[in-house]
């Protein structure tokens, strides 16, 4: 059996289409994932009773497969609530508190490598806690969170392949569509990685870039 | 109430699990005195200061400024914009340009417009000797001009104490000149400043009184005259010899 180059190029419309869902997925759960991850890796700093809750937050779901998670959403709570979940919707329901508790220990980590007395000299000058995180300790603490913010989003790029099980026609799900069509396995998927490759290849050098700017006003 | 001391502690007390660090410190302070605190490593200096402004939450005791007791459910965040600090690590906030250093507390907590704001603050750094670094970032200034932005940051709340933790304890010895000088411009001034130094000159030329600080209580104080020329306890005895 000889390779078949036509048939990696003529599954490329479809692959795309389902490239530009994994894009999507992706940039939807990372935006939420930022939002969920500040909340919960502030929280987690916090002397609160919402410390607790967010560490179990990001225990729980660092602590499970996304898979299971997914399935969760799409498969169990509509039995609770008595509804179905749109596919939709639990894909990116499932990515993005996913994707919360791990952009959530980003940045806490990234707070927690600011020098104690920078919170201590804007507390000094009578600034409240929320300003001095919003003014002083975040905007440090965001370079330093940037390259693995990077890297939370290509590895999610990839694990976003996973909700193809709840019927997303991602990447992933067009390929096996493709590759139920045609059988050639080995070309579809080869496409497949290639299309991955570019997207996360492209993700790395735009994070070294904004990395390198911020640097230059560092 | 030109008699009431601006600062007030009594029998204050810190301690950090098992280690019980200042054991009953009371003191008094006046409007426009400077009050220098010297004492080994380890005495205690630091935390009284920080105690002060409850970066650090005392254990017991109380501490009154202007005639009041601080409460940090009350009144902490008024008495912190009246009570400047700097830091022996300067702790400039590295993303900002000087200028804005010196502008962002006023801006945010006295609500002072911006244009005001700027102008005191060139006015401040002018002051310091800094007017002409107001564009730079602080990283890319030396030691002894970080520490003169830090004093004008802090004056630029207008603060009716100052507090001093080790200034000029982590300049090369060639910027320590430039920091006390600043400082002595303040002192002379009038301002009421806290101390804490090894900078025996500053103490005797600006001091108003020296407190001698040793394992967590005050030890002895007085005039730098009194305190030097004529130390009362052996403790501070033998402290001075040390370092005099
Ligand atoms: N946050 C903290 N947690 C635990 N122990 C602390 C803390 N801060 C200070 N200490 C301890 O309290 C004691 C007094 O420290 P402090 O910094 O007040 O001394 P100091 O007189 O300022 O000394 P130095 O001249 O070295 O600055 C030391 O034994 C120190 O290790
Ligand atoms: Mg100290």
């Amino acid at each position: 059996m000889e390779f078949r180059w036509d048939l990696v190029w003529s599954s490329m419309p479809t692959l795309l289409s389902g490239a530009k869902l994994t894009v999507q997925l992706t940039s939807i759960a990372v935006f939420f994932g930022i939002i969920i991850g500040t909340f919960a890796g502030i929280a987690r700093l916090s002397k609160g009773p919402l410390r607790f809750l967010a560490a179990a937050y990001i225990d729980v779901i660092r602590g499970t497969p996304l898979l299971v998670q997914a399935f969760i959403i799409f498969y169990g709570i509509p039995g609770l609530i008595h509804r179905p979940i749109p596919a939709y919707l639990a894909g990116v329901l499932s990515l993005s508190i996913n994707s919360g508790a791990y952009v959530g220990e980003i940045v806490r980590s990234g707070i927690q490598s600011v020098d104690k007395g920078q919170a201590e000299a804007a507390l000094s000058l009578g600034m409240s806690n929320y300003q001095t995180m919003r003014h002083i300790i975040l905007p440090q603490a965001f370079r330093r969170i940037v390259p693995p913010l990077g890297n939370e989003f290509i590895a999610l790029l990839k694990d976003s392949s996973l909700v193809s099980v709840i019927a997303l026609e991602e990447l992933v799900r067009k390929g096996q569509i493709i590759i139920g069509r045609t059988f050639r396995p080995f070309e579809v998927w080869l496409a497949v990685a290639m299309i991955y490759f570019v997207m996360t290849f492209t993700v790395s050098r735009l994070v070294n870039y904004v990395e390198k700017r911020m640097n230059v006003n560092a | 109430m030109p008699n009431t001391p601006i600062l007030e502690v009594r029998n204050l007390h810190k301690s950090f699990g098992n280690l019980h660090v200042l054991k009953g410190v009371s003191l008094k302070i006046a409007r426009g005195e400077v009050v220098v605190v010297i004492g080994p490593s380890g005495s205690g200096k630091s935390t009284l200061l920080r105690c002060l402004n409850y970066l650090e939450t005392p254990s017991s005791g109380e501490i009154i400024f202007q005639g009041e007791p601080i409460d940090p459910r009350t009144n902490l965040k008024q008495v912190r914009q009246e009570m400047g600090m700097v830091f022996q690590s300067f702790n400039l906030f590295p993303h900002m340009k000087v200028l804005h250093n010196v502008t962002l507390a006023p801006n945010l907590v006295r609500k002072t417009a911006s244009k005001t704001a700027e102008e005191a603050a060139l006015e401040l750094l002018d002051k310091v000797g800094m007017a002409e670094k107001a564009h730079s970032y602080p990283p890319e200034l030396s030691g002894g001009q970080q520490q003169r932005v830090a004093i004008a940051r802090a004056l630029a709340m207008q603060p009716e104490m100052m507090l001093f933790d080790e200034p000029t304890s982590a300049l090369d010895p060639e910027m320590i000149g430039e920091v006390l000088d600043v400082m002595k411009k303040l002192a002379l001034e009038g301002r009421t400043m806290m101390v804490v130094t090894h900078e025996m000159g500053f103490a005797r030329e600006v001091g108003s009184r020296v407190i001698f600080m040793d394992e967590g209580v005050i030890v002895e104080e007085g005039t730098p005259q009194e305190l030097f020329e004529n130390p009362k306890e052996t403790r501070t005895k033998e402290f001075l010899s040390k370092i005099l």
